[in-house]
C-alpha cells in the first residue's frame, strides 16, 4: 500500500510581479514502511515537497494522499487532526521549546489528542527510553548537546506512532558521528515500527543508507 | 492540556522579566484604579450595616416640582412623603429623614462641627443600628417633640471624652438635645443612615419643612417584596398627578421610589429631576464603558509588547501547529498565558488596593470611611482582569495562531 501518494504536485509563490515555481510536476508515490530521501542544491524544493507532503503547505495543483485518503480539504481544523495522527516531523535546527522540560517537550503532540495526563506522561517516558534518553526527562534542551536535542526531537515525533516521519535535513547541524547515530535511529524506527520516513539531506552518504533516493532540480524530479 | 498551558505560561512569564515587569505594573495599576472606584461604590450602595434590609429597602430621594417655565429640583420635602408615601401598596414601613447638615456647637470654648439629621421614629425601625448604649428614639418621641438625640462614636468621643453619655445633654445649634442613645460611626457615603447626630424632625426650629415639596429629606421604604417595586412606584406616581399646587408657576411635582444605586444613577446620568425610571441601568452601562475606556489604553500597549514577542514565539508556534495544534487550539494557549500575566496582575493590584484603601481610610478623607475589599470587589476585579485578559490577548492570539507555519519554522531558524 501506498503510504504517500503525490500526484501532478504544482507549488507556484506568486507576488505582484513575480511568480516563482517551487514545484512543478512532482508523481512521487512511497510505500508504507519505506525509507527514502530527497536530495537536490540548495533552492531546489526539497524542504517545499516536503511541507506538502507534512501538509504543512497547500500545493498550488495537484493532489495529495496520505495513508491511501486524499487530502480533499486544506482547512486548517482538517490538516491539524491529520497532522496530529499520521506525521512526525523532525527539523534541522530542533525546535525545542526551550521553557520547557525534555518530557514536556516530548509531550506536545500529545496535548492535541484526547488524553489524560498520565497516560501523556508514560507514552512521552517510553518514547524517550527509546531514544535512549530516559535518564534526561527533566532537563532543558539548553542542558542536552546537539546530538541529544535531536534525540529529543525524534522522541517527539514518534510519541504519537504516527505512521509518517518527515525528517528535514536531521543531521544537518550535527558532526558525523553524531549524525551517524541519529541515521540509526531513524532506520531503527523504519525498521522496527514500520514507520515509513521521507528523509531532505544534502549528505550523499546518508542518502545512500536509504532505499530509494529522489532527486530534485529546479523543483524537477529529475530520476 | 491546561496545566501545560499554565506551566508554560509561567515559564514565559519568568524568561522575560522586564517585559513581564512592565506588563503587570500596568495591569496591576490599572485594576488598583478600577478596584478603587469598585470599593467606594460598594461602599455607597451595597447593604452594610445598618443598611441590613439594603435589598428590600428603597428610597424617595430626589423631587421635581416644575410648570412652564419653572423648574425646581431638590430632595424630597416632609411634606410630599407625610402626604402622598404614606400607605402605599407592598410598603411596610415607611420613615423620614432630612439630608445631614452641619450644625455647631460650642463646647470648651472652641466651635465644633457636627452633621445633624431629622428623622422620625420608624427611620430606626428600617435601618439595623448596633446601640453601643441606650437606644433609638420612638414615634412617641417625635411626636411630642421631644429633645432626645442619639449620637455616633465619634461624637460620644468629642463631647464627653468617650464615656458614656446616655441621660447627658449636648448643645448643638442653639438647642439642647439629652442623648438616648450612641451608635458606631456611619460613614459619609452611606447617605441615607449618616450623621453624627440624630434628632426628631419635629424638633426643627420651624414646621414650614412640614408643608415642603421639594426640600431637604427623603423617604425610606421597606418593601414586602422588592420585585413588586413597579406596584408602589405607580401607585406613587398616580398620587402625585392629583396634587393641586397653590403656586401657580408650577404644575406638577415628580418624585420615584428607587433603589440606591438608582438614585446614584440619577445624580450622574440623569437631569436631577424626579422623574422617569431607569438610571441605575444607565449608570451600570456607563461605569462599564467607563472602565473598558479606561483599560484601553494599557490593553493596547500590551497588544503592542505581545504582538512584538510573536516572531520570539515563531518556531513553537511553528512546531505546534505540525504536531496537530489548529489555530483555534493556539489562540486558546495564547489568551490563557495573558489571562495568567493578568490575573497575577490583579492579584497584585488587589494587595495593593488594599494597602491603599487602609491609607484612605486612615487619611480620614472620607469621613468614618471603612472601605475594604471584599468578595464582591474581589470579584469585579477578577471579572475586569478577566476582561483586560482578553481584551489584551484576543487579538495577539489571533495573529500568532494565523502564522502559517512553514512561514514560523522558517523565521524561528533564520
Amino acid at each position: 500500500m501506498s503510504m504517500i501518494a503525490l500526484s501532478g504536485i504544482e507549488k507556484v509563490y506568486r507576488t505582484d510581479r513575480i511568480e516563482t515555481v517551487a514545484l512543478s510536476g512532482i508523481d512521487l508515490t512511497v510505500g508504507e514502511g519505506e525509507f527514502i530521501s530527497i536530495m537536490g542544491p540548495s533552492g531546489c524544493g526539497k524542504s517545499t515537497l516536503l511541507n506538502v507532503i507534512g501538509l504543512l503547505d497547500a500545493p498550488s495543483g495537484g493532489s495529495v494522499a496520505i495513508g491511501g485518503e486524499r487530502v480533499a480539504s486544506y482547512q486548517d481544523r482538517v490538516l491539524a487532526r491529520l497532522r496530529n495522527r499520521e506525521i512526525g516531523f523532525v527539523f534541522q535546527t530542533f525546535h525545542l521549546v526551550s521553557d520547557l522540560s525534555v518530557i514536556d517537550n516530548v509531550e506536545i503532540p500529545l496535548l492535541y489528542r484526547k488524553m489524560a495526563g498520565g497516560e501523556r506522561r508514560k507514552l512521552a517516558a517510553a518514547a524517550l527510553e527509546r531514544v535512549g534518553l530516559g535518564s534526561r526527562m527533566h532537563h532543558f534542551p539548553s542542558q542536552l548537546s546537539g546530538g541529544q536535542q535531536q534525540r529529543v526531537a525524534i522522541a517527539r515525533a514518534i510519541v504519537g506512532r504516527p505512521r509518517i516521519l518527515l525528517a528535514d535535513e536531521p543531521t544537518g547541524n550535527l558532526d558525523s558521528q553524531m549524525g551517524d547515530e541519529i541515521m540509526a535511529l531513524l532506520k531503527d524506527l523504519q525498521a522496527r515500527d514500520k514507520t515509513t520516513v521521507v528523509m531532505v539531506t544534502h549528505d550523499a552518504r546518508q542518502a545512500e543508507q536509504t532505499e530509494r533516493i529522489v532527486r530534485l532540480f529546479d523543483g524537477r524530479m529529475v530520476n | 492540556m491546561l496545566k501545560s498551558y499554565l506551566k508554560l505560561a509561567w515559564k514565559v512569564l519568568l524568561r522575560r522579566k522586564f517585559f513581564t515587569f512592565i506588563s503587570l505594573f500596568g495591569i496591576a495599576f490599572t485594576l488598583v484604579v478600577l478596584m478603587l472606584v469598585s470599593a467606594l461604590l460598594d461602599h455607597v450602595v451595597a447593604g452594610y450595616p445598618p443598611e441590613t434590609n439594603h435589598a428590600r429597602t428603597v428610597g424617595i430621594q430626589f423631587a421635581s416640582q416644575r410648570g412652564e417655565t419653572w423648574r425646581r429640583n431638590g430632595f424630597a420635602g416632609y411634606g410630599l412623603l407625610d402626604k402622598y408615601a404614606r400607605d402605599l401598596p407592598n410598603v411596610r414601613l415607611m420613615g423620614v429623614a432630612s439630608m445631614p447638615e452641619g450644625v455647631f456647637s460650642y463646647f470648651n470654648g472652641q466651635r465644633v462641627k457636627s452633621f445633624l439629621k431629622r428623622t422620625d421614629g420608624v427611620f430606626w425601625q428600617i435601618l439595623d443600628f448596633q446601640f453601643l448604649e441606650g437606644g433609638p428614639f420612638t414615634e412617641a418621641d417625635v411626636r411630642d417633640h421631644r429633645f432626645v438625640a442619639v449620637i455616633n462614636e465619634a461624637t460620644r468621643q468629642r463631647f464627653f471624652g468617650g464615656q458614656p453619655a446616655v441621660g447627658r445633654t449636648i448643645e448643638v445649634d442653639g438647642q439642647r438635645f439629652t442623648v438616648v442613645g450612641v451608635v458606631p460611626d456611619v460613614p459619609i457615603l452611606r447617605i441615607v443612615p449618616f450623621s453624627d447626630i440624630w434628632v426628631p424632625h419635629t424638633t426643627a426650629k420651624s414646621d414650614s419643612y412640614t408643608k415642603e415639596y421639594v426640600g431637604n429629606f427623603i423617604g425610606i421604604l421597606l418593601l414586602d417584596d422588592p420585585g413588586k417595586l413597579a406596584m408602589t412606584r405607580d401607585e406613587f406616581w398616580s398620587r402625585l398627578r392629583t396634587i393641586k399646587l397653590d403656586d401657580p408657576g408650577f404644575q406638577r411635582v415628580d418624585a420615584t421610589p428607587e433603589t440606591v444605586f438608582d438614585t446614584l444613577g440619577r445624580l450622574f446620568t440623569g437631569d436631577g429631576t424626579g422623574e422617569g425610571t431607569g438610571y441605575g441601568r444607565r449608570l451600570q452601562i456607563a461605569l462599564l464603558v467607563a472602565a473598558c475606556l479606561f483599560m484601553l489604553l494599557p490593553a493596547v500597549n500590551l497588544i503592542n509588547l505581545n504582538t512584538s514577542r510573536i516572531m520570539e514565539r515563531a518556531s513553537e508556534i511553528g512546531v505546534r501547529k505540525a504536531f496537530g495544534a489548529s489555530s483555534r487550539t493556539l489562540v486558546g494557549q495564547f489568551v490563557v498565558e495573558n489571562l495568567v500575566l493578568t490575573l497575577v496582575g490583579a492579584l497584585v493590584g488587589f494587595v495593593a488596593a488594599g494597602l491603599l484603601l487602609g491609607l484612605i481610610n486612615a487619611s480620614g478623607v472620607i469621613q468614618y470611611a471603612e472601605l475594604s475589599l471584599n468578595y464582591r470587589i474581589f470579584a469585579w476585579g477578577v471579572g475586569l482582569a478577566v476582561l483586560f485578559g482578553l481584551l489584551s490577548g484576543v487579538y495577539p492570539a489571533w495573529r500568532m495562531s494565523r502564522m502559517h507555519p512553514v512561514q514560523a519554522l522558517k523565521g524561528a531558524s533564520r
